[in-house]
């Protein structure tokens, strides 16, 4: 079919373009490739920052394997170091007397006897306190050795709660092991306590004597 | 023979191109920005929407140089690229490109009324300005663009067979506009 039309516009085809599109779009097309080139080239500059740093052998794949395995070892790290100094914070406050078993055994046996952790914490808070007590007579009483005796009684206590505690996850009858455990802490208060109250005595009777002492030098001599 | 030497020209520059290379890129622009600009703008019939259409596919047609395998002039592959913007953002804007099919029912078997008439160009392209754009889409993709029907077809998702009645309906109508045009001067 001849087409008329089509033959015109064929003939006159460079006169129908006569738009022309702002001259600044060029520019607007060049920053948008600026950026998603800069997008694109993001991870490359900074494998590049680590190649300069760690010396230029390592090609670019590699060194984004090796920012990949950076970061999963710092996280680690951090991991390692958040969950070591929190079970190094927690056990502080017990670890002095009672809990002197380990970490790891720990988490077990008070997963059998999740009350024991109560007990021990408001146990080893009280023989705390009175330990301070006691060592500030001791600063004073500098001449006592019941003082020590008492430490080895304290540390027998503390072997054979240790014990108890291992006994805890072994026996079935935890109860009876908890019972033990629990008056293994009280004896240790108690002990503290007659400590603590011969110590008193003393330190009275001391007083008493704050001026016959000298007396007695003086005659002595 | 032409062709090939022809390509060879373009191939230098669109190499330089895949480098990276900001002036080469500006040397493809400054070729075919007007010409791709006029094609979106007849499409779009619209003067920023042709713009973003020209940034979009420049900035395409620079980012898939990869994939411009040698095989037609890096000119057609542009305007691939265009044409398929352009139609997508009348899609946008409209939803159906081709609807008008069934309007013209009763269709005037084709007259050549027009042949006395003397024909302007800025006649003519008004003309096809004031067209609906179902059929102005699919006049300037042929008459303009050199698409055959076939082409306009894989274009606009239509058959062949549908692009070339919407042709003859676009050209009559064009036609009615220009006589309208005219006999009102």
């Amino acid at each position: 079919m001849k087409d008329r039309l089509k033959d015109f516009v064929s003939e006159n085809r460079e006169d129908f373009d006569m738009f022309e599109p702002r001259p600044e779009l060029w520019q607007e097309i060049c920053t948008e490739l600026k950026t998603q080139q800069a997008q694109k080239e993001k991870p490359r500059k900074e494998a590049k920052v680590i190649s300069i740093n760690f010396g230029d052998r390592l090609n670019f794949a590699a060194d984004f394997m090796f920012m990949r395995v950076a970061a999963t070892i710092v996280l680690l790290l951090a991991c390692g170091i958040t969950l070591w100094t929190v079970k190094k914070n927690n056990p502080a406050v017990t670890n002095t007397l009672a809990a002197t078993t380990e970490t790891g055994e720990q988490a077990s046996v008070y997963q059998m006897a999740p009350e024991l952790a109560e007990v021990e914490v408001y146990y080893t808070s009280q023989i705390n306190s009175k330990r301070e007590e006691l060592s500030e007579y001791d600063l004073k009483v500098l001449g006592l050795d019941e003082t020590r005796e008492i430490d080895s009684e304290l540390a027998r206590l503390d072997s054979s709660y240790t014990r108890l505690k291992d006994q805890l996850q072994t026996t079935p009858n935890t109860d009876q092991v908890m019972a033990a455990m629990i008056r293994n802490l009280q004896i240790r208060i108690e002990v503290l306590n007659r400590q603590l109250e011969v110590l008193k005595k003393i330190e009275a009777i001391k007083e008493q004597d704050t001026t016959e002492p000298q007396n007695n030098e003086t005659t002595t001599i | 023979m032409e062709k090939g030497t022809f390509q060879d020209v373009n191939a230098q520059v669109v190499q330089r191109c895949r480098e990276g290379d900001n002036r080469a890129q500006y040397e493809l622009y400054k070729l075919y920005s007007k010409a791709m600009f006029n094609v979106s703008m007849r499409i779009t019939n619209d003067y920023a929407e042709s713009e973003d259409v020209l940034q979009e596919a420049f900035i395409s047609a620079f980012k898939n140089l990869h994939s411009y395998k040698a095989e037609a002039s890096f000119g057609s592959w542009l305007k691939r690229i265009v044409i398929n913007a352009s139609v997508n953002a009348v899609r946008k804007r409209r939803s159906e490109l081709v609807p008008l099919e069934d309007r013209m029912a009763g269709d005037i078997a084709d007259e050549d009324y027009d042949d006395d008439t003397e024909w302007q160009v800025e006649q003519v392209r008004r003309a096809i300005q004031r067209l609906p754009d179902g059929y102005r889409v699919v006049l300037s993709l042929y008459l303009l663009e050199g698409l055959d029907h076939a082409e306009i077809g894989e274009v606009l998702g239509i058959s062949e067979s549908t692009s070339k009645s919407q042709y003859s309906r676009a050209r009559k109508k064009l036609l009615e506009i220009m006589k309208d045009t005219h006999s009102m001067a």
